[in-house]
């Protein structure tokens, strides 16, 4: 029995003991001599964790009595919460080098707070996602604050800590209500109760608050505030690693929670989500304009992506959340892309982040001004760019789940929103005259911008099947 | 009723004695001890800072650091303690998950000491 | 075969078009013109030795989109053979011709390069008029179709620095959309009845058309009338009939091979052989039949009326052009398509040979256009003269009356005349014979006025009048050949009798005692008929009728045309009595009387007769007005709108509300969401508060507590 259970969590253990065993390893010896070694293992041990997941397992499995589910679902998530992160690390390895702020615990909380994500996913109890939940987020506010000399860094990792208290603590107090009210705490169990027009009002309340708690993680408004602030004051690696992979594991969770849980009373929770969507959409479009940095844009416009993501999740059918997938997918891998350029943009050595300095960038860089110039497009949704079929998607979801007028508002927050990517696009073509910028020479940061610009293009011919896999993972989830 | 009050007893006992040890105790410094007052002595203790001062004054970040340390293994205790008053009927999986509970806590603990976190200095 | 034929000229336009930057100007030309003339060859071999069976020739696999579902082919008949010689020879002659006309063009500065232009334009033009005609559905028709549309835009415009270049241009543009407009309604209704494009699926069910009732617009129409009429305005708006002809003059502004290869020869003639094609519809639709029929004839008449005042040489002939289109759709509109397609046949060799030869005058004088700066050039430009003599003598219609010898002209229009006499449009057949009269009238002055007499104008111009090279007078002379002979070689074949034309189309015909009784089924096939020597003398039609009468047999869609078992034009028209058969002859020596009298006895006579009646007069030179009145009517109130949507639509409404939300709006929203976000971590801690409240509320009250 503990066996079985054991095999099930498998991949979760094993990046949990590689971090523990490195940890030690590295505090005996070397100490952060060994950084760059561990960003490259830890790297290429959740990659092939990765794969490993992508391409073995299939059906479903329960572990710890149903507290632990590996579905297709979770898979999905996995593998993209594990390459993500594994690039995301391989990103900011340079970066971080170059500014003497590479310590060798960097990878091993990324590698924590993949196992968090990890476990979030897969939660199938309200203690399981709590824990989960935690642990990804203890590691998230250790790395935004690991720049202890910066006041901006700290500042953020304080921020985002008590933010991230508040909500954990909403979170639980939805957790205890709904338990109160449906006597358990296993989702399979709350679904029993939670059946449509039987909602008692203390399990709504509970809802509710778990809405918010899980709102705050995948920063949808109004629970958004920490975002621009975290991800200006984080360092940039770190603030990439924000806007992927732990993006995706909230997204997922909520997911989970709402079908998995709550998928009998779809019609409750459904407005709510949409109502987030719609709010998200429209402040992360419009706040983005008034931005001139642009680690704080990409904030704005993590939330509004958030919003769309969320836009398939509130269509409440397995269409929007196959939807959600595939734009979640696309959208960590257009940031990937953003976030390689944005550690490319450095002046005498200091990493520059206002928008400002991109003024005929493509005189000086023609290359990289023109793959940044696919992906601000795909950013933007605007055709043929993959970014265009992921709004595509969950538009489509909203719309055929009857939800027209979120599908519309969304058309219309993307017009806004476009604005502030293109305005990019303008500077860096036909810009003032610019500073000149360093002249980056990093192999990795060029083959993530070029790769992810190349798959924003060529990933209209079939989306690399990540769109069937979305499918088989929503069939998996919503029953 | 008279059998649940009953039940109370040993506590209204032990109340008393308390009580009682407390007064005598009190007493008994009234009457004994030297009286010898001077300002530091009658001011109240308060973890080496001032008593009634500005609550949002400036204090050494380690102070945080031990107590959030002391804090962890704090709570170890308590998770420990009903373990083991439950030791007799445990199974091995109860007794392993402890095991394996206490080897990361004490992985932490390795690195915190040689992270050198421990140290004032 | 097919296929190289066909895609020569795309080759040509691509390899000319955008190869000329590596492989030079001169090779990009030559490699044009040689393929179009490999096309040509090719054209010619497939006529001659075309059987007259329909075959289709799938090329590639094109819409697959619900019921609608067709191949790119082609569909080779007789009549798309006739098209793919007349394009082809006259396209690789105005090719060749080009060499010479486009050499040191004044409109283009020293070194600038616009002659692979140009020939690209034209090998792109004929690869879409080959298209057009080969086509076996409707929509690779329409693909062709607004293929020349772009070219002849293109090539009216091709001397962009000319603003009248550019309007002439937009004007073909856009008139030619209204008749398209036509023509894509009269295809989705066929679409939207018949479930199919496809040429040889609607010819099947045009007898079922004419029993159907279609609504459209404000009543009920029956259906093969009512899209008869609506593939027709599309033909008028090509062949620029009555009404939509206002483009044609004016498309004169382009080069002059321009005006001899699309608006004279070939373009133009699209409408006429979308009837032709479209014949087993036609024939189901007397009511439309009609209406062409008599459109045609007024457009000749009224064409050949203005034809008759005007002085430049290029619009004499375009009006002459517009007129001999009126021509072809009398002979169309009564039944004898075959006429028609005769009349169209011979007219592009003599037609493109008039516009070449104008052009060689126009190049031998230094581009002057105006025929009241000629005269007396006859001495200067010989070959020219010849070959305009030659073209002359065939559009007016020259020839032995009541035999079959004659120039070409001759031998087609008086095909059609006999046609309309026949098809019983009395006004069809007077109008014809009154345009014969003004034709022979303009095309003898315009000789006169060019080639005889004193010269007039600059003299300067006069004194270094020379001929043109060989290059341009090669074409010339094919051409002459065309215009002498195309029409006593293929005479029977095009309006011999009944047997002939039927082999010729590939109409099934039958033997019939007497006239009308028709016995189906027998010899299926012209080719399997004995040959019956007749109609080479002039008493055919009626005399030997008791001997062999053959009759068309055909169903819809056998045979290139077809023929209903009541259509007894051809017969007819050839029992008809001799007067209306030399009627033709008799208007051409008039006219050439007149216009002897007028330009060679009397030179002054003219200008004394248009003092006298001014009105007339302008009103014919000011071509009916047409010109002002659609200024006024649609060109004034169309600019009326758009100026009003531009400004005040556009420009107040749509602009003005956008700029509102995207200049005052949004950056005030943007403004609000930046001083929320205040920096404090209790404002944050507030909103998400704030934020649980309102959706707790909300869910309390109005959600979906129970």
């Amino acid at each position: 029995m503990i066996q079985a259970d054991l095999s099930v969590i498998l991949p979760e253990i094993i990046l949990a003991v590689y971090a523990m065993a490195a940890l030690l390893l590295a505090v005996y010896t070397g100490k952060d001599k060994l950084a760059a070694v561990l960003v490259w293992s830890t790297a290429g041990l959740m990659a092939a964790l990765g794969i490993w997941i992508g391409t073995n397992g299939g059906g479903t499995q329960e572990a710890f009595g149903g507290m632990f589910i590996d579905d297709g679902f979770a898979r999905f998530a996995k593998v993209a919460i594990l390459l993500s992160a594994a690039a995301v690390l391989l990103m900011g390895l340079e970066y971080m080098a170059r500014r003497n702020m590479l310590r060798f615990e960097f990878p091993l909380l990324v590698a924590l707070s993949a196992v968090g994500m990890m476990m979030m996913v897969s939660a199938g109890d309200l203690m399981a996602l709590y824990m989960g939940l935690e642990l990804q987020s203890l590691a998230l506010y250790v790395i935004a604050s690991m720049r202890r000399d910066s006041v901006k860094s700290t500042e953020a990792g304080l921020k985002y800590f008590v933010l991230g208290a508040l909500s954990s603590g909403l979170l639980l107090y939805g957790a205890s209500l709904v338990y109160g009210f449906a006597g358990t705490t296993k989702f399979a169990g709350i679904i029993q109760v939670a059946q449509h027009g039987e909602v008692s009002i203390g399990l709504l309340f509970g809802l509710v608050f778990l809405i918010s708690g899980l709102a705050f993680k995948v920063s949808a408004v109004p629970f958004h505030m920490w975002t621009p602030d975290v991800y200006q004051g984080a360092p940039t690696p770190v603030t990439a690693f924000f806007a992927s992979a732990p993006k995706m594991a909230a997204m997922g969770l909520f997911a989970r929670v709402m079908h998995d849980a709550f998928g009998n009373a779809i019609g409750d929770w459904s407005q709510v989500v949409a109502v987030l969507s719609l709010l998200s959409m429209f402040v992360g479009a419009v706040a983005a304009i008034g931005q001139r940095d642009i680690k704080r844009l990409m904030a704005y416009s993590s939330i509004a992506h958030m919003g769309y993501a969320l836009m398939g999740l509130a269509s409440g059918t397995q269409m929007g959340v196959e939807a959600m997938l595939v734009y979640m997918a696309i959208y960590v891998s257009m940031n990937i892309g953003t976030f390689a350029f944005i550690l490319m943009l450095q002046k005498d050595g200091q990493p520059i982040t206002s928008i400002d300095a991109l003024h005929q960038y493509s005189r000086r860089e023609p290359g990289k001004a023109l793959a940044m110039l696919v992906l601000l497009f795909s950013l933007a949704g605007v055709p043929p760019m993959l970014g265009f079929f992921g709004k595509l998607y969950v538009l489509r979801a909203a719309y055929e789940a009857g939800l027209a007028w979120l599908a519309i508002a969304g058309v219309v927050a993307s017009v806004i929103g476009a604005f502030y990517y293109l305005r990019i696009v303008y500077y860096m073509y036909f810009g003032d005259e610019g500073e000149d910028l360093d002249r980056s020479n990093s192999p990795i940061l060029w083959v993530f911008l070029m790769g992810s610009a190349a798959v924003m293009v060529f990933g209209i011919i079939n989306m690399f099947g990540v769109d069937s896999a979305a499918a088989a993972a929503a069939a998996a989830l919503v029953r | 009723m008279e059998e649940m009050l009953r039940e109370y007893l040993p506590i209204l006992v032990f109340l008393a004695v308390a009580a009682g040890l407390g007064i005598v105790l009190i007493l008994a410094a009234v009457v004994l001890a030297v009286r010898n007052p001077d300002p530091e002595k009658v001011s109240a203790y308060e973890c080496g800072f001032n008593a009634f001062d500005d609550a949002r004054m400036k204090f050494d970040v380690r102070f945080y650091l031990v107590s959030i340390l002391f804090i962890i293994f704090d709570l170890e205790i308590a998770f420990l303690f009903p373990w083991a008053v439950g030791f007799q009927d445990m199974s091995d999986t109860g007794f392993w998950s402890m095991m394996v509970f206490l080897a990361v806590l004490t992985i932490g603990f390795a690195y915190e000491w040689k992270k050198g976190a421990l140290e004032w200095e | 075969m097919e296929q190289i034929l066909l895609f020569a000229p795309l080759a040509g336009a691509v390899i000319c078009g955008f190869g000329h930057r590596f492989i030079g100007e001169k090779a990009a030309t030559v490699t044009a013109t040689g393929l179009l003339f490999l096309s040509a060859l090719l054209s010619w071999i497939t006529f001659l030795g075309f059987d007259g069976t329909t075959e289709t020739i799938t090329i590639f696999r094109w819409i697959e989109s619900g019921a609608l579902s067709t191949d790119w082919a082609i569909r080779l008949d007789r009549l798309t053979a006739i098209m793919l010689i007349v394009i082809t020879t006259v396209s690789s002659l105005v090719h060749l011709y080009s060499f010479g006309y486009m050499d040191h063009d004044p409109q283009w500065k020293d070194g600038e390069s616009y002659k692979p232009r140009f020939f690209a334009y034209l090998s792109f033009f004929t690869f879409a008029m080959l298209m057009l005609v080969t086509s076996d559905n409707l929509v690779q028709m329409f693909f062709g179709w607004e293929g020349v549309g772009v070219a002849s835009y293109l090539l009216i415009g091709f001397y962009y620095r000319k603003p009248s270049a550019n309007a002439a241009a937009m004007k073909a543009f856009i008139v030619n959309r209204v008749g398209d407009f036509g023509f894509a309604l009269g295809i989705f209704g066929l679409f939207f009845l018949t479930d199919s494009i496809n040429l040889s699926e609607i010819f099947e069910a045009a007898p079922v058309l004419a029993e159907t009732q279609l609504t459209f617009l404000w009543g009920e129409w029956n259906a093969a009338n009512l899209l008869a009429v609506l593939l027709f305005i599309g033909a008028m708006g090509k062949s620029a009939q009555l009404i939509l002809h206002t483009w044609l003059p004016d498309a004169m502004e382009g080069p002059t091979p321009v005006s001899a290869l699309i608006h004279a020869a070939t373009m133009v003639t699209a409408g006429v052989f979308l009837v032709c094609r479209m014949s087993p519809l036609i024939e189901f639709a007397p009511e439309a039949a009609a209406f062409i029929t008599v459109l045609g004839a007024c457009t000749a008449f009224f064409a050949a009326t203005v034809g008759l005042v005007q002085t430049d040489i290029k619009r004499v002939i375009a009006y002459s052009t517009c007129s001999q289109l009126g021509y072809m759709f009398v002979a169309a509109g009564v039944g004898m398509y075959s006429a028609a397609m005769f009349h169209l046949f011979t007219h592009a060799f003599f037609k493109a040979m008039l516009f070449l030869g104008a052009g060689s005058v126009i190049h031998a004088m230094h581009h002057e256009q105006d025929m009241m700066n000629y005269g007396g050039l006859r001495k200067k430009i010989p070959y020219t003269f010849w070959a305009m003599m030659i073209g002359t003598l065939a559009i007016t219609g020259v020839g032995i009356p009541l035999t079959h010898i004659g120039f070409a002209g001759f031998l087609s229009k008086d095909a059609i005349i006999e046609s309309a006499f026949a098809g019983g449009s009395m006004f069809g057949f007077w109008a014809l014979v009154i345009a014969a009269f003004m034709t022979s009238f303009y095309s003898w002055r315009l000789m006169f006025l060019t080639f005889y007499g004193k010269p007039r104008g600059d003299k300067h111009t006069h004194d270094h009048a020379h001929e043109s090279p060989m290059v341009m007078l090669i074409p010339l002379g094919v051409l002459a050949l065309g215009a002498v002979f195309s029409g006593m070689l293929w005479y029977n074949s095009f309006f011999g009798h009944a047997d002939k034309v039927g082999k010729f189309y590939g109409i099934p015909v039958a033997e019939a005692a007497t006239k009308g009784e028709v016995t189906l089924g027998t010899d299926s096939h012209g080719g399997l008929l004995h040959d019956a020597e007749e109609g080479d003398g002039e008493d055919h039609g009626a005399a030997k009728e008791a001997e062999h009468h053959y009759v068309f047999a055909g169903k819809p869609g056998e045979g290139a045309l077809y023929f209903a078992p009541d259509n007894h034009v051809l017969d007819d028209a050839h029992a008809a009595p001799k007067w209306v058969k030399v009627s033709p002859f008799i208007a051409m020596l008039l006219g050439l009387a007149l216009s002897f009298w007028f330009y060679i006895v009397n030179p002054s006579l003219p200008k004394r007769l248009a003092a006298a009646h001014q009105p007339l007069y302008l009103f014919l030179k000011n071509k009916w007005y047409f010109d002002e009145l659609y200024d006024a009517i649609f060109v004034k109130p169309a600019l009326a709108i758009g100026r009003f949507f531009w400004k005040r639509g556009d420009g107040n409404t749509i602009d003005g509300f956008l700029n509102g939300v995207a200049m005052g709006i949004v950056p005030f929203f943007t403004k609000l969401a930046g001083r929320a976000q205040s920096g404090f971590i209790f404002t944050y801690a507030f909103w998400m508060v704030l934020g649980i409240a309102a959706l707790v509320t909300w869910m309390t009250i109005g959600g979906g507590a129970h």
